[in-house]
């Protein structure tokens, strides 16, 4: 009788510690970071470019093309692996051949980001001809994107409740009425978790865009899709090896991931509220 | 007399190599209740969506035999089976109302089938929720979760939502069987106001509720309908043999 309170009371320890140590190693990250770089925060630095060979000025030019280089890839990956996977829970038969598609989309996920950035470079900036450039580098960063939304959504279509789709046909929708009014509504929540979290992996990503569009330097913020940009992870593996002055301008290496970071957790945030305000509405 | 509103004849469903419906033969008479009575997995809810054709969304399953609604063969290749759907409406076993508010639940069909006009679209929710005696409980809340309603008033819903594409016919597979006495006991009542505007074909596993409101009883068994009548007849001078021991509770 006692072993079985004690392994229980064991097994909620051990379960504490291991999540105590995500917290730690979370928190430690964080807090080197903040301690590091916060000093280089200021109006300045998010609204200046950078000067003098990029030893001194702000981030202005890739706080902005991080931006632009997320709505690219988002703006192509997220309905492309939407749809995709309402092909595959919705209209696909249960064959060999979704089975390979499946298998397919989900290889992707494996493939590492300097593969994506190669393959970017012979489709999009080479054979297509868009040259190095924003879009190139938006679609590229986009197909790392696509299979942890296509994974998200098709869990999210999964979960929807045959009952709503039966209800929904016994009134006489089509397969595509149902689908839009009633399918993509009720899983649009989890749709929408899959979106954040590719959010956060493509800002991030320095592989895929550094043979696909992004710069050393650009003198100013793209103004259209086919110009180069510079990005923040790129930024930074730009001062932390190649720069002039390395070790003079560590204060704006880490103030730039810093950056980077709260970048992707203002765009994080925004999405969760969102999406529980979505929540909110539609079931108490 | 009334007119005949389904005409079924030879049919027979397979799943696969599995035969689930037997050479069925039955008339369903307009504006009456007629009840399909029988043990689980008789055949009751699959026969029951053979008239809607909600079957077609299983793969491997076949129909052969003839289906007509009102004249017309349901199951010929021709048929624009959205819109026998509108005619035929279907609720179902457990409440399913979408995670929407209430007023948009009930708006879904007429909205599926090109109303858009506010004015018009309140005027058939308001209809529709009367119709399915839920307006007096939901008037002030049109626009809160319908999740948030109780099992019966859910399955209430589910009913004015299914009414307000103003169907023909009503098909309930088993609607009370999730509920509590009180909510069945409404909801018995109002299948026999429904039945004056529309033709009711409910599957029931209680016997007791099938002889409490409907015109006209179907017995099956394994696949095949046993027996058919009135349902006085059927509940007190069965012909069948199978029939009568079901009724008097030897099995089922």
């Amino acid at each position: 009788m006692k072993g079985r309170i004690f392994k229980d009371r064991l097994a909620t320890a051990v379960l504490w510690a291991c999540m105590g140590t995500v917290l730690a190693v979370l928190g430690g990250i964080l807090v080197f970071l903040i301690v590091r770089g916060a000093g280089a925060l200021s109006w300045e630095f998010l609204s200046q470019p950078p000067r003098d060979s990029m030893t001194k000025g702000g981030i202005l030019t890739p706080l902005v093309g991080t931006v632009q280089l997320v709505v690219v890839a988002m703006a192509f990956a997220f309905p492309v692996g939407v749809l995709t996977a309402v092909y595959l829970n919705e209209y696909a038969a249960e064959d060999r051949f979704t089975r390979l598609l499946r298998l397919a989309v989900r290889s992707l996920a494996g493939v590492p980001s300097v593969v994506f950035g190669l393959f970017g470079l012979s489709f999009f900036v080479i054979f297509l001809r868009f040259g190095s450039s924003l879009l190139s580098a938006g679609l590229t960063l986009g197909c790392l994107a696509l299979p942890v939304i296509v994974g998200a959504s098709e869990a999210a279509l999964k979960a929807v409740p045959q009952d709503y789709r039966d209800a929904s046909y016994a009134m006489g929708a089509t397969r595509w009425q149902t689908i839009r009014k009633v399918v993509l509504p009720a899983a649009f929540p989890a749709i929408l978790t899959g979106g954040i979290l590719s959010v956060g992996r493509v800002a991030g990503e320095t592989a895929p865009i550094i043979f696909t569009g992004a710069a050393f330097f650009t003198p100013d913020i793209a103004k259209s899709i086919f110009s180069q940009v510079m990005a923040l992870p790129y930024h930074v593996l730009i001062l932390a090896t190649a720069g002039t002055n390395i070790e003079e301008t560590r204060g704006i290496q880490y103030g730039t991931i810093l950056v980077l970071l709260l970048v992707v957790l203002g765009i994080t945030l925004a999405g969760v509220i969102w999406r529980a305000r979505l929540r909110m509405r539609s079931t108490r | 007399m009334s007119r005949i509103k389904f005409e079924i004849s030879n049919l027979n469903l397979h799943y696969g190599t599995t035969q689930a419906l037997k050479d069925v033969k039955v008339d369903l008479p307009e504006n009456s209740v007629t009840a399909f009575i029988g043990p689980s997995g008789c055949g009751k809810s699959t026969f029951l969506r053979c008239l809607n054709r909600m079957n077609d969304f299983i793969p491997g399953c076949r129909v052969d035999g003839r289906v007509l609604l009102e004249g017309t063969d349901i199951y010929a290749p021709e048929t624009d089976v959205i819109a026998l759907r509108r005619r035929v409406g279907m609720v179902f076993q457990k409440p399913n109302p979408f995670p929407a508010s209430i007023y948009d639940n009930v708006a879904y069909g007429p909205r599926l089938h090109g109303t858009t006009a506010r004015a018009r679209l309140d005027e058939i929710v308001m209809q529709s929720l009367e119709g399915a005696a839920l307006w007096g409980e939901v008037r002030d809340k049109l626009h809160s979760p319908a999740t948030a309603l109780s099992g019966g008033q859910q399955q209430r819903l589910c009913i004015a939502r299914a009414i307000a594409v103003e169907p023909e016919v009503l098909l309930m597979d088993e609607p009370t069987s999730a509920l509590d006495p009180m909510s069945t006991a409404r909801i018995e009542e109002l299948v026999r106001e429904l039945k004056t505007k529309y033709t009711v074909i409910i599957v029931t596993h209680n016997m007791q509720q099938a002889a409490r409101i409907s015109d006209l009883t179907a017995f099956f068994l394994l696949g095949e309908m046993v027996e058919t009548g009135p349902t006085q007849d059927i509940f007190t001078s069965p012909v069948d043999r199978r029939t009568e021991d079901y009724i008097t509770g030897r099995f089922g």
